[in-house]
């Protein structure tokens, strides 16, 4: 039944979106004189791997020197919930546009994506450098825009929620046991997922006309006068250095465009057949 | 006296005794380790940690490894930050071994804070025991260690005293600590590992090369008359025709910004033209600013510069050459020509006045020849931006050599940065090795850390996000 195959990356996308926030953090580190020893990009991955591709990438010789270097940061989804506070009518679409063919769109369904950014640090003071330079941007949220669905540049506003901040610093026990010092930020990107994308039967809608009549009585009313309305080109579509109503003919959903108007007074007492597409 | 005085309970003698077969003993059955003692750079005293040290002393001790069948089970573990060693040594090293080799020199160091001899760094003065805090490497593994717990009573007061440390060692948590023990083996141990960025330098020098041409009727010299205002942007600049058989002059302006107002600095001459019989009159568009203007004079029948075309571009040039037109202009005007560089390379030659009275196309040469990179950096040594002013520690110096003939040898340096960015044409110099090179290129992420994706998202996110005003968190 729900077999359409589509797949738009949205996921993906907010992943992609939470992570770029995160990933030109920098720490530094100085001397008892004030001045700069180093400076340190905090290093982001997204956390969930394979875990064959961790060990041959990580410690590709075997024998590496060092437990980890520090400090790193690293995000994860956590959830994936239907927000219904955002609910629209299901059955709504709009039009949009993929630059040659009109597109009908269902209304995208609404979803919160719970995400995890966790941030692990050998000191205390990095990872306050690291948390100070992150929380004045919510408040509590951060817009992104995200260009959810590229074929027909659908953009969104997806506001990161930053909803809670612990932290665990185990610093008590033996000595055998080392200090982890691990902040973890929980965050909810405001989604949405979007169906499948088909071609519209509507069309583009090339020719409006209105028919007027002066008397009250709709069912005897002869139409007395006619207005039309067509797209006129602003541009040279044909390129023949010309812009006349062969570029309107040639006009596209995405196109900017005016209005051809013309208004016509008739007084043959003839009705438009929108059947026949002529008047009788 | 508690105890029966006709029965010892260890005179010093056995004490010695004692001491001395478990110094032999450590010495037949131990492996050799690598004792680094920590220099402190900076403490907080409120949160209570060391926040930036140095390990820049070795002392090779013999230790006996406890663990001889091997590290714990289980050592390598998958955590949401990667790869996660957890690999744990116990060593047991002689007493007397470390207060008799290893302490004056500890006590040299502290001596040496305490007279204000040594600023540069701290030192804890606990230094008659192996701390916690201390690395040892161990060259059978290949890592580093780091002191967790020193055991002291244990084996318990035998013949009344205690004769070694136990170490109980965990693998270092690595964070641009400095490991500089001249020991290649050990410095290696953490040579890629951290926040590390890849310049690749200038090794040879080429100077660039240029031809002229010469025209009569050609523009001689632009009269900038009023250097207009409100550029957004770079207006074009149009000069009328030359007559049937001629060549049309071609010029480009260059903007300046005085006091938030963006005006004309000047007009460079990409084409003198040739065969003007009359000044041509030059006039500006676009650019959203108004009121410039400019007026030439042409040299008639005498000859001026009409073209100068770059023959090779060059290479090492941290700023724009000089560059000197050489001809004879008998009573005329000499021409005056500007190069611009792209990435060390000479990218435009302009002119800047045609002058008058060429007999020949003169020839052009390049001056300010660059400074071809001189000596070799050393490992952990400070180099210093001498435009930018950035500092960055070395990590690896090196020279790769093509066996393609004709191409040139690529010589290219990491390094973990001190602070701020280097910028590309900029001339390097090691602080201690004096040596000096011209950066070509430079990138500042993170040169082959498997963990680090951070330049990878940014790249996919370029595509889906947009920012219409700026990332606030900073573009990678």
């Amino acid at each position: 039944m729900l077999g359409t195959y589509f797949y738009h990356e949205i996921i993906r996308k907010t992943i992609i979106g939470f992570g770029t926030l995160f990933n030109d953090i920098f720490i530094k580190h100085t001397k008892s004189d004030g001045s700069i020893l180093d400076e340190i990009k905090v290093g982001l991955s997204y956390g969930p791997m394979q875990k064959f591709l961790t060990k041959i990438q990580e410690q590709a010789d075997l024998t590496k020197a060092t437990a980890i270097t520090l400090p790193r940061m690293s995000f994860e989804m956590t959830t994936i919930q239907y927000d219904t506070t955002r609910k629209v009518g299901v059955t709504q679409t709009f039009k949009a546009s993929d630059g040659t063919n009109l597109k009908k769109v269902y209304m995208p369904v609404p979803y919160n994506i719970g995400f995890e950014l966790n941030i692990f640090s050998k000191l205390n003071d990095d990872a306050l450098q690291i948390i100070e330079q992150i929380l004045p941007f919510f408040q509590p949220s951060f817009n992104l825009t995200v260009d959810l669905v590229s074929s027909i540049g659908e953009k969104r506003d997806v506001p990161i929620i930053l909803d809670s901040i612990d932290f665990q610093d185990d610093y008590e026990g033996s000595f055998e046991t080392r200090r982890a010092l691990i902040y973890t930020l929980r965050f909810t990107a405001k989604t949405y997922l979007f169906g499948p994308i088909a071609d519209s039967t509507d069309g583009l809608i090339r020719k409006v006309q209105v028919d007027v009549s002066s008397g009250t009585n709709t069912s005897t009313a002869r139409r007395e006068m006619r207005y039309t309305a067509t797209p006129k080109a602003l541009t040279d579509q044909n390129n023949d250095d010309v812009i006349n109503s062969a570029d309107d003919a040639l006009l596209g959903p995405d196109d900017d465009f005016g209005f051809n108007e013309d208004w016509n007074y008739l007084a043959n007492s003839k009705d438009y057949s929108p059947t026949r597409q002529t008047d009788i | 006296m508690a105890l029966n005085p006709f029965f010892l309970q260890g005179t010093r003698n056995e004490q010695f005794l004692v001491q001395d077969i478990i110094n032999e003993q450590l010495k037949i059955y131990g492996i050799e380790v690598i004792y680094l003692p920590r220099k402190i750079f900076k403490t907080d005293d409120i949160i209570r940690e060391i926040q930036s040290s140095k390990f820049d002393d070795s002392f090779a001790l013999e230790a006996y490894l406890n663990n001889y069948d091997g590290y714990a089970p289980d050592s390598d573990i998958m955590t949401k930050f990667g790869l996660r060693l957890k690999n744990e040594i116990s060593l047991t090293i002689s007493r007397e071994r470390f207060e008799e080799f290893i302490v004056p020199f500890l006590e040299g160091i502290s001596s040496g804070i305490r007279d204000g001899l040594i600023t540069d760094y701290d030192f804890a003065d606990l230094i008659s025991r192996p701390k916690e805090g201390d690395l040892i490497y161990f060259p059978l593994g290949e890592r580093l260690f780091e002191i967790k717990r020193v055991e002291s009573e244990k084996p318990f007061y035998q013949l009344g005293s205690n004769y070694v440390y136990e170490l109980s060692c965990e693998l270092f948590e690595y964070e641009n600590e400095l490991i500089d023990t001249s020991i290649e083996e050990l410095d290696n141990t953490v040579k890629d590992e951290g926040y590390i960025t890849n310049l690749v330098l200038v090794s040879t020098a080429t100077t660039a090369t240029a031809t002229a041409t010469i025209a009569t009727g050609a523009i001689s010299e632009i009269f900038l008359n009023d250097d207009g205002s409100g550029y957004t942007s770079t207006p074009t600049v149009t000069i009328t025709p030359a007559p049937v058989g001629g060549t049309n002059a071609s010029a480009v302006a260059i903007t300046t910004s005085v006091g938030n107002v963006k005006s004309i600095r000047r007009l460079e001459i990409t084409n003198a033209g040739a065969g003007y019989t009359i000044a041509p009159t030059i006039s500006f568009s676009g650019g959203g600013g108004s009121g410039a203007a400019a007026t030439c004079s042409i040299g008639g029948t005498l000859s001026s510069l009409q073209t100068v075309s770059i023959t090779g571009s060059g290479v090492g040039y941290a700023s724009a050459p000089t560059v000197n037109i050489i001809g004879s202009v008998g009573s005329g005007v000499t021409a005056t020509v500007v190069a611009g560089i792209t990435s060390t390379t000479v990218s435009s030659v302009r002119i800047l006045k045609p002058g008058i009275g060429y007999t020949e196309a003169p020839t052009v040469e390049f001056s300010n020849f660059p400074t071809v990179g001189v000596g070799t950096f050393k490992y952990n040594e400070e180099v210093v931006g001498q435009t930018s002013g950035t500092t960055a520690r070395v990590r690896e110096f090196k020279t790769v050599i093509s066996a393609t003939p004709g191409v040139l040898p690529i010589t290219s340096m990491r390094v973990s940065l001190n602070t701020g960015k280097f910028y590309v044409g900029e001339t390097i110099v090691g602080s201690s090795s004096s040596a000096s090179y011209t950066i070509k290129s430079y990138e500042d992420d993170s040169y082959e850390n498997p963990y680090d994706v951070n330049e990878e998202i940014e790249t996919e996110a370029d595509n889906i996000l947009d920012f219409t005003e700026s990332n606030p968190f900073g573009e990678y």
